[in-house]
């Protein structure tokens, strides 16, 4: 009895489900097309250098929605970050790019390219740090929201995560907060735009620092156990090639392990080394000088991930004397101080609701930067859609944003030059800021190339 | 008010029809990135009934059906990227991989038993994303493998293009994914629900109720351990099959401990030892992770709210939500019975109980 019920039951299901399948969703539910079907129209980017626009949407999308995001003078783009979690300190990033829109929004808008001023309205996700998470977040800002791109967007592989889907779609990922060599592929992702200098270009000038320095240096290298630590690890043995200098000792860390650097650190300490590369991002960084043992003394190399103030603090005073390469002016360092750059920083950070401690901590201004760069992409478009802005970020011509020092040039060519920033000096930490060792140098162009391949 | 059977029956079918034309109706409505969500509840609901069949039916307990889910996802995704194959042989051989997996696994179930089999299975559960990390040349390690084929653009660099279910019979490839996926679970919930019913079934409860009288009833309780073993975690890789193929990417941090334990409490949740038991669960736990969010500041609290809601649900319905429907039912049939004076419309052995002086 009770099973020709559930017998019937099954059938009526089956019934109803075929039924469903036959009637077919109205398209009103993919989210933020005013325009409908408009892929017509879309198809005139600016920005195309004399062989024609990098981006062609008519050639490289198939189905795709130029102003999407785009509502009266208000364009909505979204960025992804951990606002919980270990790596929540990177929420900071995010909060001196609202900061940014925040001001400009109330100083009457971003000034476009198409004689218009936009306000920009910034969403944000949270994927904490987890890549696995990255994805559903991009769906749901560009499903659901509507968004007309994302920007600044945090950590590498996150990024990797939703490179597919955004390239699929054709919406512009820029000013990405990464600087992973695999950014430099744009001629398989168009859409990818970093607003970092590739860690490959910082790993070859470390390398030629050290060879001016130490010619024979015996280099210990640790590195992060992905594709951020490997950069640097596989690009600074690249730029190596050649030369007197050796890797004595590598030792690699895991972040997913939830344990520390210090063995690591301790048996890179042994090794005789006399040059020491921190090839880590995040806290780990500060707290791998934490565990270096007064014995020894190498010439240590931090990345630019972990060159601010908040992060250095952390190191416990054995941040005095590494070396890095520094892009951008420091709001907390006396000696810049009184840059015009940094003082519009700060009037309009706090502005943009920025506290003394943020301004000065030198992790939300790089997201000052991030958002500068976006808007840089609107001011110098002549249309103002996905594949217009996306086309004048690659062509950009001896220009500049947010707070780039003075001297590093931002020049782009579509897949052939794909980095904005491909220039910094290099400096040394001391008890009050930092101290220039070698002037700016750019490395315009050559960014890929100084990427090891495979 | 009492009922009639027939108009019981009737009101049953009647419950059932709405259900599924509303599972139905959910894809036609809800945009593609939520179809995608709920297709992905519904591969957990897949992992999570084999999880059932093992631990509700069979009493052996594992935490590490998230590694098994992770395996079936990863050897999919792996065998369509790194081996060129297609979609539905790389979803088959995740299958039998899953299942042979599980065999290994369940092999020292033979010997271990209870907590000391929950924590072998948790190794497993814990050492997964390592082990992915571990061979990132053909995983992809933490960037994970978005699945892909190459092919040339107009640029004439090589792109991979996303290899998915597209448009088809005028549905979009969301929907498309969506009742495939369906379909699939259905078949795996009726499958389940006749294994349970059969001879095969009946020897799992005795297992599970004493293992010392079905193997003197003739049970040959190894080879139905093991097995269960198997077939568990062969649900479990085809969810994991299932979520790569609607996913379109896998990355191993989805597949960590938190995953074998979301697992364990949909079954718990849903109510263990009933077929559709876990699939409620494991739907309700999706719809709380992806439709619930807190504000900005809260974020950090939804673990603490899923733990606070699982705590009062099993204060008042230990069984699980099934359980709490069974109960509600038959006190309902017995308070009838005292009102009516009559026989209970439904003489259950648990209404029998109530009624019981």
């Amino acid at each position: 009895m009770k099973k020709s019920t559930l017998k019937r039951s099954f059938a009526v299901m089956l019934a109803a489900g075929v039924l469903a399948a036959g009637c077919s969703r109205t398209d009103s539910t993919t989210t933020g097309s005013p325009t409908g079907t408009g892929a017509t129209g879309a198809s005139t980017p600016s920005g195309g250098t004399a062989s024609g626009p990098f981006i062609d949407p008519a050639a490289d999308c198939k189905d795709y929605k130029g102003t999407a995001g785009i509502t009266g003078d208000t364009i909505k783009i979204g960025t992804i970050r951990p606002a919980s979690g270990p790596y929540a300190i990177y929420d900071q990033v995010t909060a001196g790019m609202e900061a940014y829109f925040k001001a400009k929004n109330a100083a009457g808008g971003i000034k476009a390219g198409d004689g218009k001023s936009y306000k920009v309205e910034l969403i944000k996700g949270d994927d904490g740090y987890d890549p696995g998470k990255t994805l559903a977040e991009a769906k749901k800002l560009v499903e659901q929201e509507g968004v007309f791109a994302l920007a600044g967007v945090i950590g590498t592989e996150g990024n990797l995560a939703i490179r597919q889907y955004m390239n699929d779609n054709c919406i512009p990922n820029v000013s990405l907060a990464t600087g992973s060599p695999e950014w430099g592929a744009a001629d398989k992702y168009p859409w990818y735009m970093s607003a970092l200098a590739s860690y490959a270009t910082e790993a070859h000038a470390w390398a030629e620092l050290i060879k001016k320095e130490k010619p024979e240096a015996k280099v210990a290298l640790l590195y992060q156990d992905d594709d951020f630590g490997k950069s640097y690890q596989s690009a600074f043995k690249k730029a190596i090639e050649g030369s007197k200098i050796t890797v004595v000792k590598e030792q690699s860390f895991n972040p997913l392990s939830g344990g520390t650097t210090e063995a690591a650190v301790t048996s890179l300490s042994q090794s005789g080394a006399d040059t020491f590369i921190v090839g880590i991002g995040g806290t780990p960084c500060p707290q791998t000088l934490k565990f270096m043992p007064d014995t020894w003394k190498p010439m240590t190399f931090i990345s630019i991930t972990c060159q601010s103030k908040i992060a250095l603090s952390l190191a416990g005073g054995k941040d005095l004397g590494v070396y890095s390469a520094q892009v951008t002016y420091d709001a907390s360092d006396p000696a810049d101080k009184d840059n015009p750059k940094v003082k519009a920083f700060v009037t309009e950070g706090a502005a943009g609701g920025l506290s003394q401690t943020q301004i000065e901590g030198g992790i939300s201004s790089a997201g000052w930067g991030f958002a500068a760069l976006f808007a840089k992409s609107l001011e110098d478009s002549k249309t103002v859609d996905r594949a217009g802005i996306t086309n004048t970020l690659f062509s950009l011509k001896n220009t500049t944003f947010g707070l780039l020092r003075e001297g590093v040039t931002v020049n782009t060519n579509g897949a052939t030059d794909p980095w904005p920033v491909e220039g910094f000096r290099m400096v040394q930490r001391t008890a009050d800021g930092w101290k220039e060792i070698v002037p700016v140098t750019n490395y315009e162009g050559q960014s890929n190339s100084f990427a090891a391949k495979g | 008010m009492s009922m009639s059977p027939a108009a019981r029956k009737w009101g049953r079918v009647a419950a059932w029809v709405i259900t599924f034309a509303v599972i139905c109706a959910l894809p036609l409505m809800l945009p593609a990135f939520r179809v995608d969500q709920i297709a992905i509840w519904m591969t957990l609901a897949m992992a999570a009934c084999g999880l059932n069949l093992l631990t509700g039916y069979n009493g052996q307990i594992s935490v590490g059906h998230g590694a098994l889910y992770g395996a079936g996802a990863y050897a999919t995704a792996i065998f369509m990227v790194k081996v060129g194959w297609p979609m539905f042989p790389a979803a088959l051989i995740a299958v039998v991989i899953s299942f042979l997996l599980g065999i290994a696994i369940g092999l020292p179930a033979l010997r271990i038993k209870g907590l000391y089999l929950a924590l072998v299975t948790l190794a497993v559960a814990v050492l997964f994303p390592l082990v992915i990390e571990q061979f990132s040349s053909i995983t992809g390690g933490g960037a994970g493998l978005t699945i892909t084929t190459p092919q040339v653009n107009r640029r004439g660099a090589v792109v991979d293009q996303k290899i998915e279910f597209g448009d088809m019979a005028g549905l979009k490839g969301d929907q498309v994914r969506y009742f495939l996926v369906l379909a699939i679970a259905v078949v795996c919930f009726v499958l389940a629900r006749n294994l349970v019913k059969s001879r095969v079934g009946r020897s799992l409860v005795a297992i599970r109720d004493n293992e010392t009288a079905a193997s003197v009833s003739g049970v040959p309780v190894s080879l139905v351990k093991i097995l269960t073993f198997g077939v568990s975690s062969a649900m479990a890789g085809l969810g994991g099959a299932m979520y790569a193929l609607v996913n379109g990417q896998v990355n191993l941090t989805s597949f960590t401990i938190a995953l074998s334990i979301s697992l364990l409490v949909a079954v718990v949740v849903g109510g263990a030892s009933s077929i559709i038991g876990p699939a409620i669960g494991a739907v309700l736990l999706g719809a709380f992770n992806d439709f619930v969010t807190l504000p900005e500041g809260l974020a950090g609290a939804k673990p603490v709210v899923l733990g606070a809601i699982l705590i009062l649900l099993m204060f008042f319905a230990p069984g699980g939500l099934v359980g709490l429907y069974k109960t509600t039912m038959a006190k309902r049939a017995g308070r009838q019975a005292r009102g009516d004076g009559g026989e209970p419309a439904v003489p259950s052995a648990f209404a029998a109980e109530q009624l019981a002086p």
